[in-house]
């Protein structure tokens, strides 16, 4: 029963946040509150000097509507019956107002439907204040606070952005959708310091140190049958570096994640009967992007580590390492056809590649196929106009090791090695 | 048909290096010389001016420009340019906006005091299809000439 659970560490760390909540809105209020400080105390700054920022250019809103359909066999990634399912929604609206030639704020709504793979509804995707410390025609420094977005990966930061990423359905292993809610973004700081050198390209170096706050439907998705206590992220701290040589189609990217979390029992019961707890989670990327006229080739290699520190018990230790990789080819048949090729590779635990320890550790209670998320996909985007566009791709995919709900694997469900899905998506944007 | 580009007449760098052209369309420059912000205008992405300004002048793709765009745009980390559907219509941005800049085709402008009298107010150009703002422009004295209307053309040192 322990060994069953101690792959699905994701869960654990997905529930976090319930005793954040409060501290979330506070949070929230303050920021607010000095946003409307800050946008009063320079308004009449703004009169004075009649600034060089038009007004037509201060304010900006633009969004994306998308709706698809997906169709999965084999396994419950989406739904649990099988059936083609049009839960394949994401709508966005953001604005962004400049203050001062220094000072800007900005947000974004999303609405997200996606069946099994996240909880459905409306969230704030981002509501920073973006204050540009330094400019100059080689420099650009600026801090966020507030709510931002991962920046740190290849496709992190626009993963809900349906247009903006080269597939319906991400490589599962670094983008897990299970895991979306706690990735996608942070409540905190932020940093972004660019350089362009004058022969050597360009430099971009992120910072981040903050929380991630979690709806509780999600929380009750992955965790409620087993958890009755509640968890809190102690912090998260992200690091990348970027590099993009003058006139290169390469870019290079390297990046850094460290997480800890805590999780307390409450009162004891027969019930609650997991023990207080800490839980560390560390994941380290190198990914390499050429653009070309045609081709495009994109790779992210990386490697996670997951401590577990009580838990099932109090005495109860757990230190795993999962690595993968992914490669992705696209080939621009014509300015509005791109074909996609990608192939994943990932596995939870590298002494435990394909998963048979676990199964035999479990006594055959979880398939070995559990252990790992091989994906082949084939997809191609089709440009219909400057904002509208039409996407399809098909899946092939071995292994069970990037499911949602995660803690109570549906082994009746995903009762094979190998399943697929297609999906078909529309998209406008503005 | 050549390309060019085009400032507010309040823009002081009358000439970029192809380097700074592609930092200030890349958002990795955000400001002139003179410390003032940039407002870029862009032709939608499949415009063929768009195209080929991408290309020729900026030497990087039109896909790659919409990432960097939109990653900026839907991720909060900045502001994009701000599209606009007509050479027509970008012109009148550039005329109604300080510090902005955009591009366009040669042949859409037209040029009424190249003579002597160009150096002193700068180069004037409009677009042909305007007729009538045209033979405005046309009829007036070139020193009485109203700022509205007016744009410089950029000199790019490759």
């Amino acid at each position: 029963m322990l060994l069953r659970l101690t792959f699905n560490w994701q869960v654990l760390i997905s529930n976090s946040y319930s005793l954040v909540r409060s501290f979330h809105s506070l949070f929230y209020l303050l920021l607010l509150g000095l946003s409307i400080t800050l946008a009063i105390f320079f308004s009449s700054k703004v009169n004075a000097n009649e600034t060089t920022t038009s007004d037509s250019q201060r304010f900006k809103i633009h969004g994306f509507i998308s709706q698809g359909l997906i169709d999965v066999n084999g396994s419950d990634f989406v739904n649990d019956d099988g059936k083609l399912s049009a839960e394949l929604t994401e709508i966005g609206l953001n604005a962004t107002y400049q203050l001062t030639d220094n000072l800007r704020v900005a947000g974004q709504v999303v609405y997200l439907e996606g069946g099994n793979r996240f909880a459905k509804g409306t969230r704030i995707d981002y509501a920073l204040l973006d204050w540009s410390v330094f400019s100059s025609q080689q420099w650009q420094a600026n801090i966020y606070l507030g709510r931002f977005k991962n920046n740190h990966w290849l496709y992190s930061s626009t993963r809900d952005v349906p247009f903006a990423r080269p597939s319906i359905i991400l490589p599962q292993s670094v983008y897990f959708d299970g895991f979306r809610d706690i990735a996608v973004g942070s409540d905190g700081i932020a940093s972004k310091l660019s350089y362009s050198f004058a022969d050597y390209g360009d430099l971009d170096w992120q910072i981040s140190y903050g929380v991630s706050p979690i709806s509780n439907k999600q929380t009750s998705n992955l965790l409620s049958e087993f958890a009755q206590g509640s968890a809190t992220q102690d912090y998260d701290a992200q690091t990348s570096l970027y590099w993009h040589p003058e006139f290169s189609a390469w870019r290079f990217g390297l990046s850094l994640l460290d997480a800890s979390f805590t999780y307390q029992r409450g009162r004891p019961s027969t019930e609650n009967i997991f023990f207080d707890s800490n839980f560390i989670f560390q994941f380290y990327t190198f990914n390499a992007l050429y653009e070309g006229e045609s081709w495009e080739f994109s790779a992210e290699v990386y490697q996670q580590r997951f401590v577990i520190d009580g838990f099932y018990s109090p005495t109860f230790k757990l230190d795993d390492i999962g690595q993968g990789f992914y490669l992705q080819s696209r080939y621009k048949l014509s300015q509005r056809l791109t074909l996609l090729a990608r192939y994943e590779d990932f596995y939870l635990d590298k002494d435990d590649k394909n998963g048979k320890e676990q199964e035999q550790n479990t006594n055959g209670a979880i398939p070995y196929y559990f252990g790992f998320h091989q994906d082949t996909t084939l997809g191609l985007n089709f440009d219909v106009t400057s904002n509208f566009a039409i996407r399809a791709e098909y899946h092939w995919v071995r292994g069970t090791g990037r499911l949602s709900p995660v803690v109570s694997p549906n082994i009746q469900l995903n009762n094979s090695e190998g399943w697929q899905m297609w999906a078909v998506q529309l998209k406008y944007w503005f | 048909m050549a390309i060019e580009v085009v400032t507010h007449p309040n823009v002081t760098d009358m000439s970029l290096t192809n380097l700074q052209l592609r930092r200030i369309f890349t958002m990795r420059q955000l400001r002139w010389s003179d410390d003032t912000p940039i407002n870029i205008f862009v032709l939608p992405s499949q415009h063929n001016v768009h195209q080929r300004f991408s290309k020729q002048h900026l030497k990087i793709f039109p896909y790659q420009l919409n990432r960097i765009w939109h990653k900026l745009t839907y991720s909060g980390l900045g502001v994009a340019p701000t599209i606009v559907q007509s050479e027509r219509e970008l012109v009148n941005a550039i005329i109604n906006t300080p510090g902005s800049i955009g591009y366009i085709q040669d042949t859409g402008l037209i040029k009424p005091w190249q003579s002597s009298q160009a150096k002193e107010i700068k180069q004037v150009v409009s677009l042909n299809e305007d007729r009538q703002d045209q033979e405005k422009i046309a009829k007036n004295d070139s020193l009485n000439i109203n700022t509205k209307g007016v744009v410089n053309v950029i000199k790019i040192n490759f």
